[in-house]
């Protein structure tokens, strides 16, 4: 109990002074370490002095990044301490909140999303996002997958097509079973693709989600909190899911559950209270030899 | 009693007690549709039910609902009955009761003693005061029972003596010679008097305490939910049984008149003279044709003005404009406008409108007119329903990189359509049957033969010349169902010798109208069903 005044208290005082860590090093040198921190393979985006500001509320204080390709990231922390934000950010999905005052830069591929003539179309159909409860369109599971495509005219299946016969029947319900493979859905629901999607479980809303957001072919999926609302059986699903897509896609997924970050993560970013990324690293050392006190206190349960 | 092994959860044998607290429940909701039937004249008070008149069975019913009710409630205080009566019946309990016996006692000293000014005061508040401390300081099976059981004995034996009979008058000698007679207050009386026994009668059903308190809320509530359903069922009952023999008058099957559509011509199987006539000289039986059909079309004509600019002005409010004094002023000018009198949007259609369609009363002013009416009630309701669409919507449709507009036209519109539905049935509601706008705008004479019925599609013509469509029928003035009930209730003009009993052809058009506004409604709500339907399983 002690302790975690303790640690209550140096987080009050966090901004001012640096803290101890566990090697003795101050917290900014540890962060400048793990700053270094390199990893297999190439780098998908890269987030460099992110700052969120929700009207006065700085949500976000300086964040960088390197999430690298084909591989799932976990992003962890307390309630409030900006993960969703930074999320949100990656596909400038915070452009839809009037107040959110975004700096920094945040790169895909090398190319800067936050500049001037950035199309948010294929912004968002290069990295996709699945949210925290499932909400398939009120329409049915067919039309859910189809949506997107639809909408960009990738399949054609509009009355005018069908009426001049352009319509693409057959690669519109070759890109359904697709998708709802690719979720391990489509077994479950193959022989009801008209009905309607509301009436499917939460877990299977859930993949529904994820099968309507890699129809339009993203590279990266952002997912926030993918199965908070879900019980474990459904989240079992949705987690081996999750390493299975970490095989073509890049994976930044949000959880509160820290098992579920150490099970299925291959990094993993710990934010904060205060909007602070603190530590970031491979899952395994993040969690097994957190360099940072405040991360593993948060870790082992003491704080947070 | 038999339950002497009680225990808190399970009561004791009561069953004989509660058959008897539910016959005086049964008791007075039969009161109160006796009451309410009275009251609407569907029975007469002085009419003899096997040789007694209904006024003295009412007040033998009321006595006896006022005798068991206070029986029950002395029973429960001697221990006779099982109850848990709380301390006190309750202040508000206590207000209203004090309030009916004041009126009782300062009506009975002022007009049957006659007593006058402070004397007659006194005497009110003396009751009032009495009935307050009877109600709230003795246990609650007391107070809620004695009261209310003391009035209905009263009203009953009222009743029973003949004190006031059918032929009773109560003079209020004001200059206006106003008075009222039996069949006002008898039923008035009876109906109170029936309310407050009812509930009493079932918190001593319920054993008083919370559960008692809970069965007499219920019976309150439900008397008043069922009396709204009476209501509704009375009018509806009222002009159908008044309005039929107009309606079928000359009415046979078998020789219908030819009907065309789409072209195709075929004799119908019947033959309703009245729907199917307008009125000509030489008709043998008239009718309200060509009203009914403008109707329809001035309910068209206005829903489909209103609607795309209702939803549209909807939809630019709640997604694309930002909240501020544009949206402000919006709301206020939608609030106001849905406020304004029916005859300032008549005078409107009539200064502005007519001038520049021709200058005559025209069938495209009245719609203008009513859509102008009915705008207001669309934007309202549709943009309740945008923003009820859940925001996880957009969200989920903007990360799969979707443009806002197609967002709104595949996913928002969609969720919102049943309750921009509701809004127009709403809306049509309204308009269909007002008379004052169409008045001023769209209707020239009363009685129009069936010849002139207007013929919307029919009058559409290619022109040489810009805009290369006209549609000579949308500028003609032409009648309306609730015009038409007006100048015959106003004035009975026009009808001829050919109508022979004028009064059933007004119900029969009222039975029209209320048909053509119920058939409105019922399109409607088949048209939510179907959206709603759609959106949730398909």
């Amino acid at each position: 109990m002690s302790e975690t005044t303790q640690t209550t208290e140096q987080t009050g005082i966090e901004s001012d002074q640096p803290l101890e860590t566990t090697s003795g090093e101050t917290e900014e040198q540890v962060r400048e370490k793990w700053r270094e921190y390199k990893f297999d393979g190439r780098t998908k985006l890269a987030v460099e002095d992110l700052d969120v500001h929700y009207g006065d509320d700085h949500a976000l204080k300086g964040v960088s990044i390197e999430i690298p390709e084909n591989s799932v990231t976990a992003l962890i922390g307390p309630s409030g301490c900006g993960k969703s934000t930074f999320l949100r950010c990656l596909n400038r999905m915070n452009d839809r909140i009037r107040s959110a005052r975004i700096d920094g830069s945040v790169r895909l591929d090398g190319q800067e999303i936050y500049q001037e003539g950035v199309n948010l179309v294929e912004l968002r159909k290069r990295v996709g996002m699945v949210f925290q409860s499932p909400n398939p369109f009120p329409k049915s599971i067919r039309e859910n997958i189809a949506y997107g495509p639809e909408k960009h005219g990738d399949i054609n299946t509009g009355l005018l097509a069908r009426l001049l016969g352009r319509a693409d029947e057959e690669s519109r319900e070759q890109l359904v079973e697709r998708c709802l493979r690719d979720a391990a859905l489509w077994d479950e629901v193959k022989d009801r693709l008209g009905d309607n999607a509301l009436g499917l479980s939460g877990g299977q809303q859930q993949r529904l989600c994820i099968a309507r957001c890699l129809s339009v072919d993203p590279e990266v999926i952002l997912m926030d909190e993918p199965a908070s609302a879900l019980d474990p059986i459904a989240t079992a699903k949705i987690e081996d899911l999750i390493e299975e897509l970490s095989e073509e896609y890049t994976v930044v997924i949000v959880t509160h559950n820290m098992q579920q970050a150490a099970r299925i993560s291959d990094q993993t970013a710990v934010f904060l209270t205060g909007g602070e990324l603190v530590e970031y690293g491979n899952t395994d050392q993040v969690f097994e030899d957190p360099q940072s006190e405040r991360v593993e206190d948060y870790i082992t349960g003491k704080f947070g | 009693m038999a339950g002497a092994t009680q225990t808190n959860l399970i009561t004791g044998d009561t069953s004989q007690t509660n058959a008897v607290a539910a016959g005086a429940v049964a008791l007075a909701a039969l009161l109160f549709a006796l009451s309410l039937a009275a009251l609407f004249e569907i029975v007469t008070i002085s009419d003899p039910v096997a040789g007694v008149p209904i006024v003295t069975l009412l007040g033998l019913i009321l006595v006896t609902l006022g005798g068991s009710v206070i029986v029950f409630g002395v029973g429960s205080y001697l221990d006779y009955v099982e109850t848990q009566p709380s301390p006190s019946a309750g202040l508000v309990a206590a207000a209203v009761f004090s309030g009916v016996w004041f009126t009782v006692g300062g009506l009975v000293a002022s007009q049957t003693f006659g007593l006058s000014g402070l004397a007659w005061l006194s005497v009110a508040l003396l009751t009032g005061a009495g009935a307050f401390a009877l109600t709230a300081l003795p246990p609650e099976d007391i107070g809620s029972t004695l009261p209310a059981g003391a009035l209905t004995l009263l009203t009953g034996l009222v009743f029973v003596t003949g004190t006031i009979g059918p032929a009773w008058v109560w003079e209020l000698r004001f200059e206006q010679q106003a008075s009222f007679t039996a069949e006002f207050v008898i039923p008035t009386a009876t109906l109170l008097a029936a309310l407050l026994s009812g509930w009493a009668a079932a918190k001593a059903y319920g054993g008083f305490g919370a559960r008692g308190r809970h069965m007499g809320a219920y019976v309150l509530i439900y008397l008043n939910a069922s009396s709204i359903v009476g209501v509704l069922f009375v009018l509806v009952a009222f002009t159908t049984t008044k309005g039929i023999p107009g309606l079928l008058t000359g009415a046979e099957l078998g020789s219908g008149p030819d009907v065309t559509l789409f072209g195709i011509t075929f004799g119908l199987p019947f033959s309703v003279p009245f729907v199917m006539n307008g009125v000509a000289l030489l008709n043998d039986f008239q009718g309200v044709l060509p009203a009914i059909v403008g109707t329809i079309w001035l309910v068209i004509g206005a829903v489909l003005f209103a609607v795309p600019l209702g939803v549209g002005a909807a939809i630019f409010l709640t997604e694309y404009a930002e909240r501020g004094r544009l949206t402000q002023a919006v709301e206020v000018a939608t609030n106001g406008l849905w406020s304004t009198p029916s005859i300032v949007f008549g005078l409107f259609g009539f200064a502005f409108l007519i001038p520049r369609f021709g200058g005559n009363k025209s069938l495209i002013s009245g719609m203008l007119t009513l859509s102008f009416m009915l705008l207001p009630l669309v934007l309202i309701t549709s943009r309740e329903a945008i923003l009820a669409v859940p925001d996880e919507y957009r969200d989920a449709s903007a990360a799969l990189g979707v443009s806002k507009w197609q967002t709104i036209r595949s996913v928002v519109i969609p969720a919102a359509l049943p309750g921009v539905v509701t809004g127009v049935i709403l809306g049509v509601g309204r308009i269909a049957g007002e008379t004052a706008p169409i008045l001023l705008t769209m209707t020239g004479g009363t009685f129009i033969p069936g010849g002139q019925t207007v013929d919307v599609i029919g009058g559409f013509r290619f022109t040489a010349t810009p805009p290369f469509v006209a549609n000579p029928e949308l500028l003609q003035a032409t009648t309306a169902l609730p015009f038409q009930l007006y100048a015959l209730v106003r004035a009975g003009v026009g009808l001829g010798d050919n109508v022979t009993n004028p009064e059933q052809f007004q119900w029969a058009t009222a039975l029209i109208l209320l048909v053509v506004v119920l058939s409105f409604y019922a399109v409607g709500i088949c048209a939510r069903y179907y959206f709603r339907r759609r959106l949730k399983h398909e």
